[in-house]
């Protein structure tokens, strides 16, 4: 079996490179697989009817559960029969039907042979997934083949029923999942023996028959089918009448005998079946295109068929087999006569040809033939399947109204039966093609045609053998009378229901124009497939309106709003305030809370961005200022400096930006009181986050054997002590970052800076012409001259020239570098350190640049603050070295003690070196920044002259 | 730490596994190596320096990780831990990154994917000089470099602050990566901006998540914080904050909604070379630190996580399925593919089972191989203004260059899942955990974003074969060597795994077998 299907797939991969050679012949080659896997069923065939099974089994993912197991039985040889045997004959078909140069031949001959390949497989499978493997390929096979002619209609035609076929299937797979695991095994013969039970098993029931219906075209999932019909004929005839479309029905009767008890398969499958029955029966009276009645009609028998085998009972399950049979055959023969009528006459409508029969009278006795099968008129096998169909639904304790269903949709399908008839065939008084044109001999396209037809009589007449194969199938299910699949079972009730059936269904053709006219309409399946989709694009549309606009405040709304509303409500269910709680130490507290409050508050309603960035310090000076009511001075100290400087920096920026952060016509993304919403949310939820995290304490403070450490190292300001000694490594890091960051910004600014004035006619700009640039911007000292109360001449960067605030520099500046290097020392015992000492001194040069400019700058530290810098870190990295060669620890700290002739006593720990080397780092960031920053300022103004 | 170890007067030298840190450290050399190309290398020459390096450096690395196979441990003073699941992810990535790398060093005449010039201006007179001159920037070999070693740590990291570390590690290289593409500049650098200024809080949230979680548990190892978490009964606030904290950076940096706003802006504007590798290795990393966090750190406490889990696993596979519809950009639309597939894989982790695991592993490597694959056929469909992403230029591409087409058209059956494709296997895999782990509810909505997801892959396919070709449509530029390897890369490998998988599952599931090391 394996053999088998591998090479309808090998068959299929080799014959597009053979095409151009071979031409039409191609198809012929292509029908060598089918014809194999007929020869080879009908060799096992005896095996089968005996009630035995041939199986194989081949591993893909065993550890998914994942085999291609096959088993042969004689549910699955009926299918067989069907597959393979009409797929010759369609192959045969097609290697005439097809013009010599019709384009894709050879993808045409591949598909239609994976087809078979797929669908073999399908029938064979004994793998719930394998099934749902193959049942895909069947799908992707029919998409690519209802594509073929690469259209607009059949882009659309092909996409539906791509669509409904595999979103269902995926339902499919689901409910196959949930059986397989329910079961604990996915192999169907297993399952079957022992069927799993419990609610999954209804739910995975539910889902696989959803499959089916779609795959089955029931209502409401028909719509692909007739849409499917812009197919080339051979194509629909095969997939979409023979084989593909039982495939739902094959499923159903493959689980039918383990799962119809399951309480929602009778009500589902009996209705959903008949109602399709019904509907498509009813409109394919009403269609006037030959193969849309067809497909219609096809719609229609597969309700039926859905009645048969899902209802579960031994006799329906004999009609039913015989019913596939008759069906594959004859609904094959039809479209295949459809296809000779449309190359003849070109035309596929109704009233598109006239007496055709005339001038084709085997075609047409192929088609009669055929059609009497439809109908149900002895002694075709047609007739044999629906008399069992009555009778089982006669006998059996199902509700009269599935009876009545099935007599009117026979009736109904003898109707269109003879509507066919008389539409390809018959003679018409208003035809489009009256003139009669000579037709060319079509014989290669008729005999398979008739083949097929005569099929449906032979089997008819042989209805003993049938019975055979029927039976070896429907004897799984218990019970019910011996009926036997018969031409002839006496003057019984079913026998007269089939004669009333034949006669109100002939009595329906006179009345056809009625039926035509009449108001009842059903509802069309494909308006509820494009609504689906409309809808689908509709809300995508929305649901991408609303949340992906592209403004980064609307992204981070929702990224906050979900901090706000997981990590939030966690807070909330979950945290309780600490009993001991007290709103405030000292009123200064409360009054400092609200400033700062109020100046947060300040910086988001801030129309001016300066206004933003002075309430900003305001903020952060607020924030310092209770750093000192809590007694940490040294926090607060560099805060405040800190808070100074990035003002002035600040400044800097915001001379390149707008004055004001939005124009009043813009829109914000977010609206302000949305906004204002989530900021206050967010502002508790972070409150109560640090609340809890400085409550929530449960292991010992690390500051606790600080104090001991201190004494050892013989200081008593822990801050500094742990900055330059106990994790001097950790300070070294920063510092180091610190160094990059500076370098990193002066060449960004100087980087951005040359990019806007790039223009400016130095078109071969090389790293050479670029440093000479960057000398010619960085000023040496003795360019400046000395005159009045600052060292240079030049004016001030930012606005004009202030007296006062030269004069005012020239005092404090001296007496803020004392203050400097008083910090830097004191540090080890008081207030203090290398980072506050070295940001005081950055001020005291910033206040030089302020009053008198970048020359000014380079007038009062006449050095390249990127000197300043390295050898700030080769002093602080220095300072590993004496411990390490010591022995000891790196950066291990040493007090030397002495008293000198004029200092007196003098105590020097070896920090302090590491501290000078922070204090210098600092220094020349603030000059390197100011450097770039000023350069860039000044170049600006320059050119703005 | 307390006073005690404080108080130490010697430190002792720690001890480091070399061989078992050998991928990482393999990878960070390279980077480094990188970055002295870069100094000393002449500008003409660093290109051809670099790609062999770099390829040659991470075929080497992939074999160290193969060499560890069957490691379980807890290396490097137990920042690192060392076992079947990390060695399996780190061996995706190598691989992954491997491939991407070719697509990087892709340079043909004029669609190098990478800026000449990142400092200059677009649009200046600077900008078309260096485009003349024929520049590149190299920068991007070792940035790439050091982006694949943090993603290399991010998995394997044992505590939470080695995990902080290699986020950022990872995540800053790419934040400048996307700002480089050679078209559409100001795109590329408005998506690097975005993704810096969100990935930034996302990195904070886990920051202060770390913090909540010491604060729990007076540790940042992972199975200390398990201890803890199996001695409280889990349910505290502060381990809450900060299991919630963590998992928004993790989640983050999946892509998984609601966090997943800035993957289409990042995907479509950053270099395509670049949006594989994010795409795949990325992505790959994160779901690796993701398994571990859930699994070691706070596998006693799945009963808090998994409804917050299993809300987002639905939001994400439902969004990005169902916004995937309406976009006419290809890479945007693969960018919401790859959230609604983040979908589909936390779907695999929520069984929280050893299924779960295995079954979660071979999806990111299926997903990841495809992904890349697709992503290379992505820089192949050019017009005279570079890539033609836009999904109307791609019409009739099918009858133009049939071969190109086709492969797109697999790439993007095996995303929806058809059966014989790595896609259907993975799925089926992380669904049938699932299920298995009882979240069927959960397989039902993945099944319905499969269906909603099928229908835009598809309609790619329609577009590409059922269409007319613009007679002015994108040429599709020959496949030079590298370019070529990557997609045959993404097909063989996609092809294997959909077809026989079980080679493939057995690794996922020995790598699976021992859990993560503690």
């Amino acid at each position: 079996m394996l053999v088998l299907l591998l090479s309808h797939f090998g068959l299929a991969a080799s014959v597009p490179f053979v095409a151009r050679r071979l031409g039409r012949a191609t198809f012929v080659l292509a029908a060598a697989a089918p014809a194999a896997a007929l020869v080879w069923a009908g060799f096992r065939l005896a095996e089968v009817v005996s009630g035995g099974s041939v199986t194989a089994s081949l591993a893909w993912a065993p550890q998914l559960g994942l085999w291609f197991a096959l088993r042969f039985d004689a549910l699955a040889s009926a299918m067989v029969a069907l597959v393979a045997g009409v797929g010759v004959v369609v192959l045969v078909y097609c290697s005439r039907y097809f013009e010599r140069d019709e384009p894709g031949l050879g993808r045409m001959a591949g598909l239609l042979v994976a087809f078979a390949g797929a669908m073999l497989g399908l029938v064979l499978a004994d793998h719930l997934l394998a099934l749902y493997v193959f049942w895909e390929l069947t799908t992707v096979c029919s998409f690519l083949l209802i594509g073929h002619r690469r259209d607009e209609e059949s882009r659309h035609a092909a996409v539906h029923a791509l669509l409904v076929t595999t979103g269902l299937g995926l339902f499919m797979l689901v409910g196959l999942v949930l059986l397989g695991q329910a079961a604990d095994t996915y192999r169907i013969s297993a399952l079957l023996a022992e069927p799993p039970e419990g609610g999954p098993v209804s739910v995975a029931v539910v889902l696989i028959l959803l499959g089916a219906f779609a795959k089955s075209a029931q209502v409401p999932f028909h719509g692909w089918l007739p849409a499917a019909m812009v197919a080339p004929t051979p194509v629909s005839a095969y997939l979409h009448a023979a084989a593909m479309v039982q495939a739902g029905v094959y499923l159903v009767a493959r689980l039918a005998p383990a799962f119809a008890d399951v309480a929602a398969w009778r009500p589902l499958v009996l209705s959903v079946g008949l109602v399709t029955m019904l509907q498509g029966g009813w409109r394919a009276l009403r269609e006037d295109d030959l193969k849309r009645l067809l497909a219609l009609g096809t719609v229609s028998q597969l309700g039926l068929l859905m009645v048969l085998f899902g209802a579960g009972s031994r006799t329906a399950a004999l009609a039913g087999v015989a019913v596939l049979l008759a069906h594959g055959l004859f609904k094959a023969a039809l479209f295949l006569t459809a296809g000779v009528a449309d190359r003849q006459t070109g035309t596929t409508r109704l009233d598109g040809s006239t007496g055709l029969w005339r001038r084709m009278p085997g075609l047409f006795g192929a088609a009669v033939l055929a059609a009497a099968s439809m109908a149900g008129l002895p002694p075709l096998l047609g007739y044999v399947g629906k008399e069992a169909a009555y009778e089982a639904f006669l006998h059996e304790g199902v509700p009269a109204l599935v009876l009545a269903g099935i007599v009117a949709g026979s009736i109904l399908t003898v109707g269109y039966s003879v509507r066919y008839l008389w539409g390809a065939f018959g003679g018409k008084p208003h035809t489009l093609t009256a003139a009669p044109v000579p037709l060319p001999r079509v014989l290669g396209l008729v005999a398979p045609a008739a083949t097929l037809a005569l099929a449906s009589l032979g089997l008819g007449l042989l209805p003993g053998e049938v019975h055979v194969l029927a039976a070896a199938y429907a004897d799984v299910f218990a019970g019910g009378e011996e009926y036997h699949l018969a031409l002839w079972s006496g003057w019984t009730p079913a026998f007269l229901l089939s004669a009333v059936t034949i006669a109100a269904g002939l009595a329906l053709h006179p009345l056809r124009q009625w039926i035509e006219g009449a108001v009842v309409r059903v509802p069309d399946a494909g308006a509820v497939y494009r609504a689906t989709l409309r809808g689908l694009d509709l809300a995508a549309v929305t649901v991408t309106r609303r949340i992906q606009v592209g403004s980064l405040p609307v992204y981070l709304t929702v990224i906050l709003t979900t901090l706000v509303a997981t990590p939030g409500v966690a807070l909330v269910s979950h945290g309780a305030l600490p009993s001991t709680l007290r709103l405030w130490d000292t009123p200064v507290q409360l009054m400092l809370g609200l400033l700062i409050l109020t100046a947060s508050a300040g910086v988001a309603v801030a129309r001016r961005r300066f206004t933003a960035v002075l309430l900003l310090g305001a903020a952060g000076y607020g924030v310092a200022a209770l750093f000192v009511v809590h007694g940490a001075p040294d926090l607060a100290l560099a805060q405040f400096l800190v808070e100074t400087l990035l003002l002035v920096v600040f400044l800097f920026v915001l001379r390149r930006l707008p004055p004001r952060f939005l124009e009043a016509r813009q829109r914000p993304p977010v609206s302000h009181a949305g906004a204002a919403a989530l900021a206050g949310l967010l502002g508790v939820f972070v409150g109560g986050f640090f609340l809890l995290a400085a409550t929530a304490r449960r292991w010992p403070s690390v500051s606790a054997g600080y104090l001991d450490r201190a004494r050892e190292a013989g200081g008593t300001n822990i801050v500094n002590l742990i900055l330059v000694d106990f994790r001097a490594l950790d300070t070294l890091g920063e510092v180091s970052v610190l160094a990059v960051a500076a370098t990193g910004v002066a060449s960004l600014v100087l980087v951005a800076w040359r990019g806007v004035g790039g223009g400016d006619g130095d078109p071969a700009m090389t790293e050479e012409s670029e440093k000479r640039r960057r000398r010619r911007l960085t000023p040496r000292a003795r360019e400046a001259p000395r005159r009045r109360w600052l060292a240079a001449p030049y004016g001030p960067p930012l606005g004009p020239r202030s007296v006062l605030l030269e004069a005012a520099t020239r005092i404090v500046v001296p007496t803020a570098l004392v203050l400097s290097a008083y910090l830097l020392l004191a540090g080890h015992e008081r207030t203090g350190g290398g980072f506050a000492g070295g940001l005081v001194a950055g001020m005291a040069f910033v206040l030089r640049y302020v009053a008198g400019g970048r020359y000014e700058l380079t007038a009062a530290a006449p050095v390249r603050p990127a000197s300043v810098i390295g050898l700030g870190l080769f002093v602080a990295a220095g300072m590993a070295v004496p411990g390490w060669v010591g022995g000891g620890e790196i950066f291990a700290g040493t007090v030397l003690e002495a008293t000198l002739p004029v200092l007196g006593h003098v105590k020097l720990v070896t920090s302090f070196f590491f501290d000078l080397g922070i204090y210098l780092v600092v220094v020349g960031l603030v000059l390197e920044i100011l450097t770039a920053l000023g350069a860039q300022v000044e170049e600006e103004g320059g050119l703005a002259q | 730490m307390n006073s005690q170890l404080l108080a130490q007067s010697a430190v002792q030298a720690p001890h480091i596994e070399y061989g078992q840190l050998a991928p990482m450290l393999i990878v960070f050399g390279l980077a480094i190596a990188g970055v002295l190309v870069e100094a000393f290398v002449p500008r003409r020459a660093r290109s051809a320096v670099h790609a062999p390096l770099t390829l040659v450096g991470l075929a080497a690395a992939f074999v160290a990780t193969v060499l560890q196979a069957g490691t379980h441990h807890v290396a490097a003073e137990g920042a690192v831990g060392v076992d079947g699941p990390t060695l399996f992810i780190q061996g995706t990535i190598i691989a992954l990154a491997f491939v991407s790398s070719l697509l990087i060093a892709e340079r043909r005449p004029d669609t190098s994917a990478f800026v000449s010039d990142a400092a200059s201006v677009p649009g200046t007179q600077e900008e078309r000089e260096s485009l003349v001159a024929g520049d590149v920037q190299t920068e991007v070999y070792p940035l790439t470099m050091f982006a694949v070693g943090g993603m290399l740590l991010f998995p394997a990291a044992n505590d939470l602050l080695t995990m902080f570390v290699a986020l950022e590690v990872l995540s800053l290289p790419l934040y400048v990566l996307c700002g480089l593409a050679r078209r559409r500049r100001l795109l590329s650098q408005e998506a690097a901006v975005k993704y810096f200024l969100l990935g930034a809080f996302s990195s904070a949230f886990f920051l202060y998540g770390i913090a909540m979680v010491y604060g729990f548990a007076g540790s940042i190892r992972l199975s200390e914080i398990a201890l803890a978490v199996s001695h409280s009964g889990g349910n505290e606030t502060l381990l809450l904050l900060g299991l919630a904290l963590l998992g928004m950076g993790l989640l983050f940096k999946l892509g998984a909604v609601p966090f997943h706003s800035w993957k289409p802006d990042v995907y479509q504007g950053a270099p395509t070379p670049i949006t594989a590798l994010m795409g795949s290795c990325t992505v790959v990393a994160a779901f690796g630190a993701l398994l571990r966090v859930l699994y070691v750190g706070f596998g006693g406490m799945q009963w808090d996580w998994r409804p917050f889990m299993w809300g987002i696993a639905i939001l994400t596979m439902v969004i990005g399925a169902i916004v995937a519809i309406t976009q006419a950009d290809v890479k945007r639309m693969l960018a919401y593919s790859s959230i609604a597939h983040a979908g589909f894989v936390l779907t695999g982790v929520i069984a929280s089972s050893s299924q779960g695991l295995s079954s979660t592993l071979f999806y990111l490597v299926a997903y990841g191989f495809t992904t890349v694959g697709a992503f290379a056929i992505v820089t192949l469909v050019r017009d005279a203004a570079g890539e033609a992403n836009h999904l109307s230029r791609w019409a009739g591409l099918g009858r133009r260059s049939p071969l190109v087409a086709g492969i797109f058209a697999f790439f993007l059956l095996a995303f929806a899942g058809i059966p014989l494709t790595s896609g259907f296997t993975g799925k089926f895999a992380v669904f049938a955990a699932a299920v298995a782990g009882g979240a069927t509810p959960l397989v039902i909505v993945g099944v319905l974003s499969s269906a909603v997801a099928a229908f835009f892959y598809v309609r790619v396919i329609v577009v590409m074969f059922f269409s007319d070709p613009n007679p002015d449509g994108p040429t599709v530029a020959a496949p030079s060597l590298l370019t070529g390897a990557a997609v045959a890369v993404g097909v063989a490998v996609t092809l294997v795994l959909g077809v026989l998988p079980q080679p493939a599952l057995d690794l996922a599931a020995n790598a699976a077998a021992g859990l993560f090391v503690r």
